[in-house]
């Protein structure tokens, strides 16, 4: 059941805010999102991949183009070209088989047609029929779809990831076509903040913000191309030792999904959730919303059922940064000094 | 199911539109926001209020309040079967089916709200042939688009502020005549097309055109919660609803039920309500005094209080329902007339109406105030000069000068723009990185529209002598996609705001020029961003935006005084630039350098600042895609270097001398280079 293509999660060295805020996400999918802002070559993408590899399997419909758990649940299955799965759902059989979690790989040439589906032409000169064939955002239903440079994609590109991952669906209307089906994923997105910044409306779309940069400590670089070296030379001899830490990990997360149902916030913490939110001065409400699912996710994370003042300090650390109002010419400040004080005051 | 091949419309699928439910948070559970949630009320309540707009900040419920209306809507009667969802009480406005359709058949039915997608393309927003039955019947039968599943529904156009022009005329269309018609295809019909426009916007991302603006019968604007018991129990809420939708729907659905029936009271209560001709009076005078343009707006106050009445269960308009309606109807109308208390121009959503400008079709916005803005200024170009002597360290804030007249290019540079992007469009079609928005006959094999070749093709398919496939196509069908992109072009201003070049106020007229090519740009979409440099360092002011309102606001604040480091400066824009032409190869942005070509402060320590940037401004002149314009603002007098004439040699850039710079002939350079 292991794969050793990918580098282990736990042997990802530092970077400790990129990962906590993935695997936050992993636990609520309705945190929206990372955006993970900072240079290239911070195992950005090994990290999301390589927590993909942990999470437990799925239940999916075998070869289901919108990687639905049941076969014939939703009204994309009226249009959908899977014949297959049609005859056994009409003979009444329910087929479902295990999968890793999807990770999709949003490329910045990426076209429209491609993200949201299109016409099947090549069904279309057959059949004379019109089908519809699915894109990026079918294949990244309950999944995670990565992102990488989304500064640097056309702006109605994002505009359509953003507004799928809110509404958890994708409508499409183009081409001859008139579509709805699922898409519900966690949306990570990274970009390179020297080239070029996102709109402000897209940044608030995105729940939690991790800066990250180069590891500073020589020692520690050194253990990055140690363990580097050592995974590419072997990529099973280097994997084993993190097995378990890969299990405890995963269940860790499944802890914590069960859990997060259970936890709970007193009203003065809510209160301090809302005038810390005031006292930096965001725009809107998306600030609160998050840094209150955040601090309540992580209450999970850590085993705990209530949430502490600290839990709340360490969620607006990733939630409230981005979303700061600030002047055009303004960088995102890192912040978290300025947001504790925030919350001291 | 289906119509015989005669019949020219094809019958909607059976699928469940987006009018489902579940999973949309209540509308009575949205904390606040009263007035948003009033005016989508009264557009419930009564149609023919034209829509709303809902201006605000991001985060704010906007989408949410919208999306949740759906659920609120009373059921209405529409003929069964028909695809536009004809009302049996109102034979004047039926489509041709149900007319000739003697006893046709009634069932009820929700009121749906449909969201525009972001990524919607003519076809499916107006409707085109039905590619099925053509290709199997070789029928021209019309397949109903979204206009067509809206009638006597809302549109919900999200951040309608950007959508694509085009797309934004034919719903306009649609939106003003109540009636769709279809001129593509082959095809050739009309149909009704009744329906609430509700439109989101964030003003931060660029403004509305006014002719859009004037559209909307109300406006809204939202902002953020500041009580911290009201932001708890939203987050309390919205938590809730996230952990458990249906449990959390059911709790509200009662309360959700009180808005609808209370809808349909006012709505049973609506044509008994009486104005008096005073009142009609009043009205036209409030609509008079806020100089608001055209009589529309006195139109729309009058139908928004009599349907406050109605909410309110009254059969008179009161004063109050007056007052009310005027707050809903007036905000985006208002013309301002007197000059703008500061130099800075209004901002761009005022209806502009004044007689020359009626010569071109679209009357942008902020024309007629940027004369009374110069007429103003005008003084303080004429005016005291700040004495000589004063020190050039010293830092200090200058006004927005004069901008210039912007009416007298507009017609000129209206037709240009026109053309322009036709040729944009043609030159940019082997760049295929555009959105597809709609297509035409194509004359070569470039970027071919597949889906509206298929449909051209599929009417003839009878005729075609097939091979294996079903659909044979000919050369004649094959059409090309028209793409449209966001960005047209891409300015960069990099402004010395030095010491130097607070004399004599250069500064102001430097600034008034600013602010008209912004306007301008605004009117262009064209993305603008501005460098300054000052002191020791150079700094973004404003990364890409197509927000003039920012970049006024900017403008109007940026100090002056220090020292000039022009190789950061120059550095700095360029790198700007550079990132654009990643992100955009096919992009020509222009660098424009208003300076005095005195530098004093090198990038590195050790190197002359005068020749540093000479030597720096020769190799950003090798990357030919940026075209680079130098103003040159050194003063007349005694002491001149031509510091800044060197400059634009090794940028092989335009010159121009401050003496020159008027306002027409800064926007003229540019233009030049745009549509060279």
């Amino acid at each position: 059941m292991h794969n050793y293509d990918t580098y282990p999660f736990a042997a990802i060295v530092g970077q400790e805010q990129m990962k906590l805020a993935l695997i936050l996400n992993v636990i609520n999918p309705t945190l929206s999102g990372v955006l993970i802002r900072g240079e290239k070559g911070t195992a950005k993408s090994t990290a999301v991949r390589a927590l993909a590899e942990i999470l437990p399997e799925i239940d999916v419909v075998p070869s289901c183009p919108f990687n639905l758990t049941v076969a014939g649940e939703n009204e994309c299955c009226d249009l959908c070209t899977n014949v297959k799965c049609r005859q056994g759902t009409e003979n009444g059989e329910t087929v479902s088989d295990k999968s890793k979690v999807q990770v999709v790989e949003l490329p910045v040439n990426a076209t429209e047609d491609r993200v949201v589906g299109t016409l099947d032409i090549e069904h279309a000169l057959k059949t004379g029929e019109k089908r519809f064939e699915p894109g990026l955002l079918a294949a990244a239903h309950r999944g995670i779809l990565y992102a990488d440079e989304v500064n640097l994609l056309d702006d109605h590109i994002i505009d359509i990831l953003l507004d799928s991952a809110a509404m958890g669906k994708n409508t499409v209307e183009r081409e001859g076509v008139s579509f709805t089906h699922p898409a519900r994923f966690v949306l990570v997105g990274t970009m390179n903040p020297e080239e070029g910044e996102l709109r402000p409306q897209l940044l608030d779309r995105f729940g939690l913000c991790v800066q990250i940069k180069g590891i500073d400590d020589p020692q520690q670089r050194v253990l990055v191309m140690e363990r580097r070296t050592a995974f590419d030379e072997n990529p099973e001899a280097f994997s084993r030792p993190y097995s378990d830490a890969s299990t405890d990990l995963a269940d860790r997360i499944h802890h914590a999904i069960e859990r997060y149902s259970q936890v709970s916030i007193d009203q003065e913490s809510m209160l301090e959730i809302a005038k810390l939110c005031i006292s930096v001065g965001v725009d809107g409400h998306r600030a609160d919303i998050v840094t209150l699912k955040t601090a309540k996710t992580l209450c999970a994370y850590e085993g705990r059922k209530k949430v502490t003042k600290e839990d709340i300090n360490r969620a607006a650390e990733m939630a409230l940064p981005h979303r700061v109002r600030r002047q055009p010419f303004e960088e995102i400040a890192a912040g978290p000094l300025e947001l504790r004080r925030g919350v001291a005051s | 199911m289906h119509f015989e091949a005669t019949a020219p419309v094809r019958e909607p699928l059976e699928r469940t539109i987006h009018t489902s439910i579940e999973g949309v948070y209540p509308f009575s559970a949205i904390v606040g926001q009263d007035r948003l949630k009033r005016a989508l009320l009264l557009c419930a309540v009564n149609p023919e209020i034209c829509g709303v707009l809902i201006r605000g900040e991001k985060g704010t419920a906007k989408s949410t309040a919208v999306r949740s209306l759906a659920a609120l809507l009373p059921a209405i009667d529409v003929i069964s079967g028909c695809p536009f969802a004809c009302d049996p009480h109102s034979p004047s406005e039926m489509c041709e089916r149900c007319r000739n359709d003697l006893a046709p058949g009634v069932e009820s039915r929700r009121v749906g709200v449909f969201t525009l997608p972001l990524n919607a393309t003519e076809d499916r927003i107006s409707g085109g042939i039905d590619f099925r039955q053509a290709v199997k019947g070789g029928a021209r039968v019309f397949e109903p688009g979204l206009l067509a599943s809206v009638h006597r529904g809302i549109l919900y156009v999200d951040e309608v502020n950007l959508l694509e022009d085009h797309l934004v005329d034919i719903i306009l269309d649609a939106a003003a005549t109540g009636v769709n018609r279809v001129e593509r295809e082959g095809l050739s019909l009309r149909h009704p097309s009744r329906f609430v426009l509700v439109g989101t916007m964030n003003p931060e991302e660029g403004e509305l055109r006014p002719q859009l603006l004037d559209r909307f019968g109300l406006c809204v604007e939202v902002a953020g919660e500041k009580d911290p018991a009201a932001r708890i129990e939203l987050m309390r809420r919205r938590e809730a609803f996230d952990m458990n939708n249906a449990a959390f729907v059911e709790k509200w659905r009662l309360k959700d039920q009180r808005f609808t029936d209370a809808i349909g009271q006012a709505q049973s209560m609506l044509t008994a309500v009486e104005i008096t001709a005073e009142q009609r009076a009043q009205m036209s005078r409030i609509c008079q005094e806020a100089c608001v343009a055209g009589h529309r707006a006195d139109l729309m106050m009058e139908r928004c209080a009599r349907t406050i009445a109605a909410v309110e269960g009254r059969t008179k308009v009161l004063t109050a329902d007056i007052q009310e309606a005027a707050t809903f109807v007036l905000p985006h109308r208002i013309r301002q007339n007197e000059p703008p208390p500061s130099a800075l121009p209004p901002p761009m959503e005022e209806p502009k109406d004044d007689g020359p400008v009626s010569e071109n079709n679209e009357p942008a916005g902020g024309e007629a105030t940027s004369n009374s803005t110069s007429a103003e200024n005008d003084f303080s170009d004429n005016g005291q000069t700040p004495p000589e002597s004063s020190n050039f360290l010293e830092e200090r804030i200058f006004a927005i000068g004069q901008t210039f007249n912007v009416r007298r290019i507009e017609v000129r540079k209206d037709r240009i723009a026109r053309r322009g992007s036709g040729r944009r469009s043609h030159t940019r079609s082997a760049n295929k990185s555009g959105r597809y928005v709609k297509n035409r006959i194509a004359e070569d094999f470039e970027d071919i529209a597949l889906d509206a070749t298929l449909r051209a093709a599929a009417p003839y398919q009878n005729q075609r002598s097939s091979s294996n496939l079903a659909v044979e196509i000919h050369r004649t069908d094959i059409r090309k996609k028209i793409r449209q992109r966001k960005i047209s072009n891409f300015i960069v201003f990099a402004v010395d705001a030095s010491g130097s070049m607070g004399a004599k106020k250069r500064m102001i007229s430097t600034k008034g020029a600013i602010m008209s090519l912004l306007l301008d740009a605004y009117r262009m979409r064209d993305r603008i961003a501005m460098v300054g440099f000052r002191k020791s360092d150079a700094e973004v002011l404003l990364p890409p935006t197509n927000s003039v309102s920012v970049a006024s606001r900017l403008l109007q604040t940026l100090p002056t005084g220090g020292r000039t480091p022009l190789s950061a400066g120059l550095v700095r824009a360029f790198e700007l630039a550079r990132t654009r032409l990643y992100k955009d190869p096919f992009l020509r942005p222009i660098l424009i350098f208003i300076t005095d070509g005195r530098g004093n402060v090198p990038l590195n320590h050790d190197a002359k600042p005068a020749s540093e940037a000479l030597s720096i401004a020769a190799k950003m002149a090798t990357e030919n895609r940026i075209n680079y314009i130098v103003v040159d603002t050194e003063g007349g007098g005694f002491m001149k270097f031509g510091l800044a004439g060197s400059l634009a040699r090794n940028l092989k850039a335009k010159h121009y001398r401050i003496e020159n710079l008027r306002a027409n002939d800064l926007v003229r350079m540019v233009k030049e280079y745009k549509h060279a």
